[in-house]
């Protein structure tokens, strides 16, 4: 289970976030643990039938007026019945004060309030967006990401069979690289995304040249930094009695963290230009997208035109005609 | 050289289906390959080419194969229109 601790969710995020800690700094060594948030106005109330106390709280205006406007005692004791739950912090919007007895009861009992300088409803999509990303499953693979008329290809195939070279023509014709050799993807909403394992830039190696950088090389409307990867590109060795893909009528699948993008085999062979097949690729791939299949197309053509040659043949016969 | 002649026998005719299944199984071969219908001849490797006969129910073609396995080649794609693609 991933999971990241208060202090460093702070010390990262204080900035983006507007964050200071409220409590001691001995109450932050505890562990965020879930990707959702809660608002815990319902908990003061001493309601706790489903309470989330696993996530962050976030406690907006509601929630702190409402505590004023409990009596000393009621307050007390309500908060105490919270924070007796393995709450990982609470997070107070809009730079918002907290009653005293709230601070002093989480030093005792060692749970973190840090106070935000952004709107509730800000800081609630903010933290929601950070946290999915973080807890998002994710994993690397050996490929190269280009980004071909906004359609993400990811390349893939055994080294050597020329996917740094490929992704290089294809930045020359003006297309934009993310990342080669090494793709970090996650999934975030039921997509894929793809960016490089490190934040260096966008260095590749070329066989016999050694490391050039494509950023500096070919300006930086040849590169950026991540990418949705809408379908891949197996580049393989051309084999004879291979059974490539002729009309484009079926499509296959992969899937990756359990989401399904369509895969294209693709035969190379020397001499081939693969880079301007990789951009009819996408751009056949943008058509589909508006609802345009030319497979479909010319095969329904076909099909009407043979039936009506048919039922021609098949009049003529009837009528004792000569053969056609 | 071997010609051999053949009516179309399935009722949707030589479409995008049958076509890919000639067109796949003529290219493991070594022979040259050509279709004829009426005045037009096409190579039978290339699956536009098969497509563009537009070769519909009850029309003849010829079968042309010329190599080494061209007798080979002839037979399974005969058999291909014999089996009517497994259509009707």
């Amino acid at each position: 289970m991933k999971k990241i601790s208060v202090k460093d969710f702070f010390e990262e995020k204080k900035k983006d976030f507007s964050l200071s800690l409220i409590t001691q700094p001995k109450t932050i060594n505890r562990d965020i643990t879930s990707e959702f948030l809660n608002r815990p106005g319902l908990a003061f109330a001493g309601y706790f039938e489903r309470f989330s106390y696993q996530r962050i709280q976030v406690l907006g205006e509601t929630e702190i007026t409402y505590l004023q406007s409990l009596s000393d005692e009621v307050l007390y004791n309500n908060i105490k019945e919270v924070f007796v739950y393995d709450i990982p912090c609470l997070i107070v919007a809009k730079g918002l004060s907290v009653p005293a007895q709230m601070e002093f009861l989480a030093n005792e009992m060692n749970i973190p309030i840090l106070c935000s300088r952004l709107a509730t409803d800000k800081l609630f999509n903010d933290l929601r967006r950070y946290l999915a990303e973080f807890f998002a499953p994710s994993k690397t693979i050996h490929a190269t990401l280009v980004d071909i008329y906004g359609v993400g290809i990811l390349l893939t195939g055994k080294s050597g069979i020329g996917k740094s070279e490929c992704a290089l023509d294809l930045v020359e014709r003006g297309q934009r690289l993310v990342t080669d050799d090494a793709v970090r993807i996650t999934m975030i909403d039921d997509l894929l995304i793809g960016r490089s394992t490190n934040d260096f830039g966008h260095f590749m190696e070329v066989r016999g040249v050694g490391l050039i950088d494509v950023a500096k090389m070919f300006g930086i409307q040849a590169v950026r930094r991540n990418k949705r990867i809408d379908l891949q590109i197996e580049l393989m060795p051309w084999k004879d009695n291979m059974d490539y893909e002729r009309l484009g009528l079926s499509e296959n699948f992969v899937e990756i963290l359990g989401v399904r993008i369509p895969i294209i085999y693709l035969p190379v062979s020397p001499g081939k230009n693969v880079s301007v097949i990789i951009e009819v690729v996408a751009l056949n791939y943008i058509l589909k997208r508006y609802g345009y299949d030319a497979a479909k197309e010319y095969t329904n053509k076909l099909q009407d035109e043979l039936n009506k040659k048919a039922k021609l043949r098949n009049s003529a016969v009837v009528k004792n005609d000569i053969e056609m | 050289m071997i010609r051999k002649k053949i009516v179309i026998s399935n009722k949707l005719g030589m479409h995008a289906r049958p076509a890919t299944l000639i067109v796949k199984a003529a290219t493991k071969y070594r022979s040259d390959f050509k279709i004829a219908k009426k005045d037009i001849e096409i190579n039978g490797k290339s699956i536009m080419g098969v497509m563009t006969l537009a070769a519909e129910y009850g029309s003849s073609i010829e079968l042309i194969a010329d190599g080494v396995d061209e007798e080979y080649l002839i037979k399974e794609i005969a058999e291909l229109f014999a089996s009517k693609f497994g259509e009707e």
